[in-house]
């Protein structure tokens, strides 16, 4: 037996260390947890990113049948990762800023930066500028986030949606509205500030 | 008053004394120059053979690991080292381009180590470093050999960076160490056992299969997990998933 790389179902391609039964374990030397930390931080950033996951909770640790269990277990070796450990992990990612708790004062669910605000800023206004061909137009959150042909943003959160458009507003590209049936955004030409 | 006639007293005896000191000088240094003159041309005729014996094969030198070996049997016949680079614009490496080679080599060797220290803890065994170089390498860098590594890795000790070789005890496995740690017998025996075990070590396999006490075998352990991070704890191990293992990385083979 050695540890290798394994396909999941969903065809994300699990890294060696996967295989390794002690990296589902809190370790109690700080510098191989730094390790394990940095290496579960990549794993999860990139399986969300694969999958098109905004959130992990601790709960995805505790029950099975979540959208996380490809990463979060592993049945070939009977290994799971541990609520403690993946609570530990997403403190460090909301500390390097590659999560937010979401909702805010908890510590339990995070929103996950496998894309930061800014990326997300940048991506929401070129599609916006092909989508809709033209400046100056006003979108609903709902029509950006649901949109009829599937996109980028397809599904996106509204908190991590807020925080691009502030992004957006704050470059002078785009200001935010209230329309009847909630919020908008209208988007401004790059040089318009 | 005559004593001897070359070597009379008097001022005619003293010059007729230097003058043959003088003449045993000349033929002395006749002779030297003469033999340096020799060894020269031996040199000479050495060093021009083995140039054009390099350069005719330097491609099976650089590529093919036996017929390296072959070479340098030789060369270290003759008191010679053609690999003992790298030093810069020395003669060897203009001739074979084998500080080049050696160089090269030792940066991968050294991007080997950096790179899977963070899962190894800085401890590799020769095989599986020869083997992830190799990979590095790609087809073309041509095959190499645990000798030829061990070799670089000799001649990256004069850069300080603590990389040794050491032996598993067993007299067959050897570990590379590219971190200032020491491994004390103990440890090497972890190693060793853990290795057996694809990477996974517990107090048991000590106690029986190396007759050590259950203090021993804990100090070790709980050393090398906590202060020198040379292993890892699972505690999800046994049939119940509740047991406690550790897990040596060194000893562990990756296939990325």
């Amino acid at each position: 037996m050695s540890f290798s790389t394994y396909k999941t179902p969903s065809g994300f391609l699990l890294p060696s260390i996967h295989s390794a039964p002690p990296f589902f374990t809190q370790q109690p030397n700080a510098a191989t947890q730094v390790v394990f930390t940095e290496q579960w931080t990549r794993l999860i950033l990139a399986y969300a990113r694969y999958r098109r996951l905004f959130t992990v909770r601790v709960e995805d640790a505790e029950v099975s049948g979540g959208e996380w269990d490809e990463v979060l277990r592993n049945p070939r070796i009977n290994r799971r990762l541990m609520p403690g450990q993946l609570a530990h992990i997403l403190s460090v990612m909301v500390s390097e800023n590659l999560a937010m708790y979401e909702p805010a004062k908890q510590t339990r669910a995070t929103l996950l930066y496998w894309r930061l605000p800014e990326e997300w800023a940048e991506v929401l206004y070129e599609w916006q500028v092909v989508n809709t061909g033209q400046l100056n137009t006003i979108l609903t959150f709902y029509e950006i986030s649901e949109p009829p042909v599937p996109s980028e943003l397809s599904g996106i959160p509204q908190s991590l949606l807020r925080s691009a458009i502030a992004v957006l507003v704050k470059g002078g590209r785009a200001q935010l509205i209230s329309i009847s049936d909630g919020d908008g955004v209208r988007f401004f030409p790059r040089n318009a500030k | 008053m005559h004593r001897h006639r070359l070597g009379g007293v008097g001022l005619a005896a003293l010059q007729r004394q230097q003058e043959s000191l003088k003449s045993f000088d000349a033929l002395s240094n006749q002779l030297s120059n003469a033999q340096v003159d020799n060894l020269h041309a031996q040199l000479y005729q050495f060093r021009a053979a083995l140039t054009r014996f390099a350069t005719h094969h330097r491609a099976d030198i650089r590529s093919d690991p036996r017929f390296r070996h072959a070479f340098q049997q030789m060369c270290a016949s003759i008191g010679v080292d053609p690999l003992a680079g790298p030093r810069r614009g020395g003669w060897w490496e203009e001739t074979l381009g084998l500080g080049d080679w050696q160089s090269e080599l030792g940066v991968q060797i050294v991007d080997v180590c950096v790179s899977t220290r963070p899962r190894n803890g800085g401890f590799i065994e020769l095989s599986e470093l020869v083997r992830l170089v190799s990979r590095l390498r790609g087809l073309q860098g041509g095959a190499i050999t645990e000798e030829d590594v061990v070799r670089s890795i000799q001649a990256l000790k004069p850069l300080g960076a603590g990389y040794e070789v050491l032996d598993f005890g067993d007299g067959s496995r050897k570990i590379v160490r590219s971190v200032p740690k020491e491994l004390d017998e103990d440890q090497m025996v972890v190693l060793a056992v853990a290795s057996e075990q694809k990477g996974r070590i517990n107090e048991d396999l000590l106690i029986h299969g190396k007759g050590w006490t259950a203090e021993r075998a804990t100090v070790v352990l709980q050393n090398m997990l906590l202060r020198d991070g040379t292993c890892w704890l699972d505690k999800q191990d046994g049939p119940d998933g509740t047991g406690w293992a550790y897990w040596v990385p060194a000893a562990m083979q990756w296939d990325d």
